[in-house]
């Protein structure tokens, strides 16, 4: 190889590198900052201090911040894949006209901005007495998950060989048992994974969740966001680093379930 | 014309190529032959600057190019899957190389008519890849790869997936063109009868390492090792040791004795003979003549033009006979197989 | 006599049976798509009614005021800022996706890297761009300059670029990789050194892939809250900021219902001019 490409190798090497840096920075700024020694994060030095995650724990709000959120992400990813597990079988396993068409629907929560969504939830609740907080969070999340939990079932049935359910059914299996013994067995790691998607998307949605929650009742990232507005503490650097280890580590786990 | 000198291609711990080393000559259509992973692409891909040696040195026309990168060496190439643009029109692919070889868009348009002419396809110019037959697409892929007027033309497995009745149409209409075109040729191939018909020369490889190198008839008739006897077309193999017998020089295979040329190795040798199908004689009456067997016949195959005949001899082993097509003869007869001495071919 | 209890395995065939026949897999289809229409468009659709504000004395007055040009400057600014963004993203995700087809050793490893962040709450990632920014912060202190970016337009489009790049690389990417590597080969054989491969053959080849991750940074981009309200000040408040504030702020429920009604016909609007020239279900074909 001739020096000259050699030379243009290094210059893309280092040209992506800068640009990966630019991708990942934010994030490591945050988890960096919030073992600083001040009031402001500022990233440490020589003092490494886990104050601000001492503090957080005596937090009586930001507890209960995270034990809302976990609740609903909880219950959100399990009607989430539970609905979104029907639907993709049922799209999947039938034809009609203009299928392909129809299934953009199942995904319109994602393509719809998220303010939209959270204005027209809220009022759509306020009319079917649905109260906020809990019911209304769940509600919306479960909605909001929903086409990630979709997709990725989809994806796993798409692959998966229906010759192995003819197999059972010729065997003398009815559907049922064929679904439990044979179907469920291969698709469940999916829907699984699909849960846990769900989970995380739930876990760090915001601005959709700032038109559900009620006043005692608020998430992490609402939390976060509103602390942000008031001022920069390294408070909020030890409350995202939990949320980020969080989301990561389910998010791992969906992964290494879907493959 | 291309001298490949001393080519070894290490990819981490796995030699893909030791120390190959041959010469074409121009005008002479070349063949790498050999089974898959024995190196034959590797060396294509290298000749042409898509892949770096480890060590070793190419020259094109007594220049040296293996630093060279593949656009500076003015070689044509076919590719295994054409390759051709499918953004690009039949007439687009070729100019491609042209433009890129610096001729002026006057001659380009004049040049890939030339070319579309020469491959027969004058009519298809203004049509995407994605429209043509395969056998279609792999002419195109010739005429893009000639319009330049390389000093060499890489051929990696062009017909590898066309059927039967087309790769043969397509080899003579191939080694035609190249010999009106006059183009040095490199052609890469598994299957032995592009070899045998097409090449004016042909490298067997195995394992990285040239075990022959040679015309056709050489390679058929006197192969140097038993790799190249088996790979290179059909045979049926006898293994023993040499002794005398007779006034000559036999071979005791299982309970048979089997007589060969003078010029076989001396008694006490472990040696294979072959026999080549189309030298072996079927009848059903026996001609008392040496190197006869009786047998009896297991399977017809009518190949077409020919059919191919499988007899088991007394002591068990299967003979490959090839006689003309549909021969008068059914499963289960009793006959004799008998070859000349001089047909054995001993290694 | 005795009554035997049903074992759960004999209520499910008994169910099983029941429903086979009864229930298909239209009907399951059917369950996924009501349960979209009943929660999400049938809400949109009742903010309709709420925009218009019959009944009252003043109908279509929200939409009226939508006309104002602070809200048509917000519509105008969403839709630059989207333009804006989407340039910057596609750059970047197009050198690594680039990388990653033809340069990376390990792909798997720079894959997930390229991944996790969206495992990563979005208000989570703004307040690291906003840390990075700002006067108090890490890059301020390891410079000494101060780069008064923050609250600028710049600085919500590097943030919007920052956030929505990993959704750029992957349609990229695997436009990229589907490109049959022989071509390649064939057209640096043919005379191409690798820039004219590139301008000629690979960036074309790749044109599907830059589509469809440009429609979805745009969409993504023009439609965000988050960017612009941590990033920007009051002059870089995008159409998302405008409705959010008008309900949040000012209880004004109709005011914002005519607004995101008016952005939700303009981005259908701009799917639909987006359909005629690139067809989306081939775009969007391979998530």
């Amino acid at each position: 190889m001739s020096t000259k490409t050699r030379l243009e190798g290094v210059k893309f090497q280092g040209v992506v590198t800068i640009v990966f840096a630019f991708l990942l920075l934010p994030v490591i700024i945050v988890v960096l900052t919030s073992f600083t020694t001040q009031t402001f994060p500022t990233i440490p030095r020589e003092d490494f201090s886990f104050e601000w995650y001492v503090r957080l724990l005596q937090d009586e709000k930001l507890l209960r911040a995270l034990t809302v959120s976990f609740i609903v992400a909880t219950g959100s990813a399990i009607l989430s894949a539970i609905i979104g597990t029907i639907a993709a079988i049922g799209f999947v396993r039938s034809t009609f006209p203009y299928k392909q068409q129809i299934s953009t629907v199942m995904l319109l929560p994602m393509i719809i901005s998220p303010v939209i969504t959270g204005i027209a939830l809220v009022r759509y609740f306020g009319k079917i007495q649905l109260p906020s907080g809990y019911p209304a969070l769940i509600m919306g999340h479960t909605i909001l998950s929903l086409p990630y939990v979709f997709l990725l079932v989809r994806s796993e049935l798409l692959t998966f060989d229906e010759d192995l359910e003819r197999a059972s059914r010729v065997l003398g299996a009815d559907p049922a048992t064929t679904f439990r013994h044979v179907t469920g067995p291969i698709v469940s790691p999916a829907i699984l994974a699909g849960g846990f998607i769900a989970f995380v998307v739930s876990f760090g949605e915001f601005t959709a969740t700032q038109f559900l929650i009620s006043p005692d009742t608020s998430t992490v990232p609402v939390v976060i966001y509103t602390m942000l507005r008031t001022g920069l503490t390294p408070t909020i650097n030890a409350l995202s680093v939990i949320l980020i280890t969080v989301m990561v580590v389910v998010a791992l786990s969906s992964r290494r379930l879907a493959s | 014309m291309l001298e490949v000198e001393g080519f070894t291609k290490y990819y981490g711990d796995l030699c893909a190529v030791d120390d190959l080393s041959f010469r074409i000559e121009a005008g002479e259509f070349v063949t790498l032959l050999g089974p898959s992973g024995c190196g034959k692409s590797t060396t294509l891909h290298a000749i042409a600057g898509l892949v770096e040696p480890t060590e070793g040195r190419t020259r094109l026309r007594g220049d040296d190019v293996t630093d060279l990168p593949p656009e500076k060496r003015n070689i044509g190439m076919a590719f295994q899957s054409t390759a051709l643009f499918p953004h690009m029109t039949v007439r687009e692919n070729i100019a491609y190389g042209l433009r890129m070889h610096g001729y002026s868009k006057a001659d380009i348009e004049g040049r890939v008519d030339d070319s579309l002419a020469l491959v027969d396809m004058p009519e298809h110019s203004e049509h995407k890849p994605g429209e043509l037959s395969g056998g279609q697409q792999q002419r195109v892929s010739l005429a893009r790869a000639l319009a330049y007027e390389p000093d060499i033309l890489l051929l990696d497995e062009p017909l590898t997936g066309l059927d039967r009745v087309l790769q043969e149409e397509m080899r003579s209409w191939l080694r035609r063109i190249q010999l009106e075109v006059g183009v040095t040729t490199l052609y890469v191939t598994h299957d032995q009868e592009d070899a045998l018909s097409m090449s004016d020369r042909v490298v067997v490889l195995r394992d990285g390492r040239a075990e022959q190198i040679g015309s056709p008839e050489l390679i058929y008739e006197s192969p140097e090792s038993p790799f190249v006897a088996e790979f290179v077309g059909k045979s049926t193999q006898f293994t023993g040791k040499v002794a005398e017998a007779d006034g000559g020089v036999v071979v005791h295979s299982d309970n048979k004795k089997i007589t060969l040329p003078d010029s076989a190795p001396s008694p006490g040798t472990d040696v294979t003979a072959y026999v080549r199908p189309e030298d072996v004689r079927v009848s059903i009456d026996p001609t008392r003549s040496t190197n006869e067997f009786p047998g009896t016949v297991l399977n017809i195959s009518n190949l077409g033009n020919r059919a191919e005949m499988t007899i088991e001899l007394t002591d068990g082993k299967t003979v490959l006979a090839h006689t003309g097509r549909f021969p008068n003869f059914a499963v289960g007869d009793n006959v004799y197989i008998q070859f000349d001495i001089d047909r054995v071919i001993v290694l | 006599m005795s009554v035997e209890r049903p074992t759960l395995g004999q209520v499910t065939h008994i169910v099983g049976d029941r429903l086979q026949g009864r229930i298909s897999n239209h009907h399951l289809a059917l369950l996924g798509v009501s349960f979209v229409g009943f929660f999400l468009i049938l809400p949109i659709i009742f903010l309709i009614p709420e925009s218009l504000n019959l009944g009252s004395s003043t109908p279509f007055e929200s939409y009226r005021r939508a006309m104002d040009s602070i809200y048509v400057d917000a519509f105008v600014r969403s839709f630059i800022f989207g333009l804006a963004t989407t340039a910057v993203t596609l750059s970047l995700a197009y050198l690594l996706a680039y990388y990653l087809t033809f340069a990376a050793r390990r792909v798997r490893i720079v894959m997930t890297l390229i991944i996790v962040p969206l495992w990563i709450a979005y208000v989570i990632r703004y307040f690291g761009i906003l840390l990075f920014l700002s006067p108090a912060g890490p890059f301020a202190n390891l410079t000494g300059i101060d780069p008064g970016l923050l609250f600028t337009s710049p600085a919500v489009i590097l943030g919007l670029a920052n956030v929505y790049l990993p959704f750029a690389v992957l349609p990229l990417y695997n436009s990229l990789n589907a490109i049959n590597k022989e071509l390649i080969d064939a057209s640096r054989v043919l005379g191409a050194d690798k820039w004219w491969t590139i301008i000629k053959i690979i960036f074309p080849l790749s044109l599907p892939g830059l589509v469809a991750a440009g429609l979805i940074v745009f969409i993504l981009a023009a439609g965000s809250f988050l960017g612009p309200a941590v990033l920007g000040g009051p002059q870089q408040a995008m159409i998302a900021n405008v409705i959010a504030k008008a309900f949040l702020e000012n209880f004004n429920i109709q005011f914002a219902s005519a607004l995101a009604i008016i952005y939700t016909i303009l981005l259908v609007g701009f799917l639909i001019a987006f359909n005629t020239v690139f067809d989306i279900q081939e775009v969007l074909g391979d998530i």
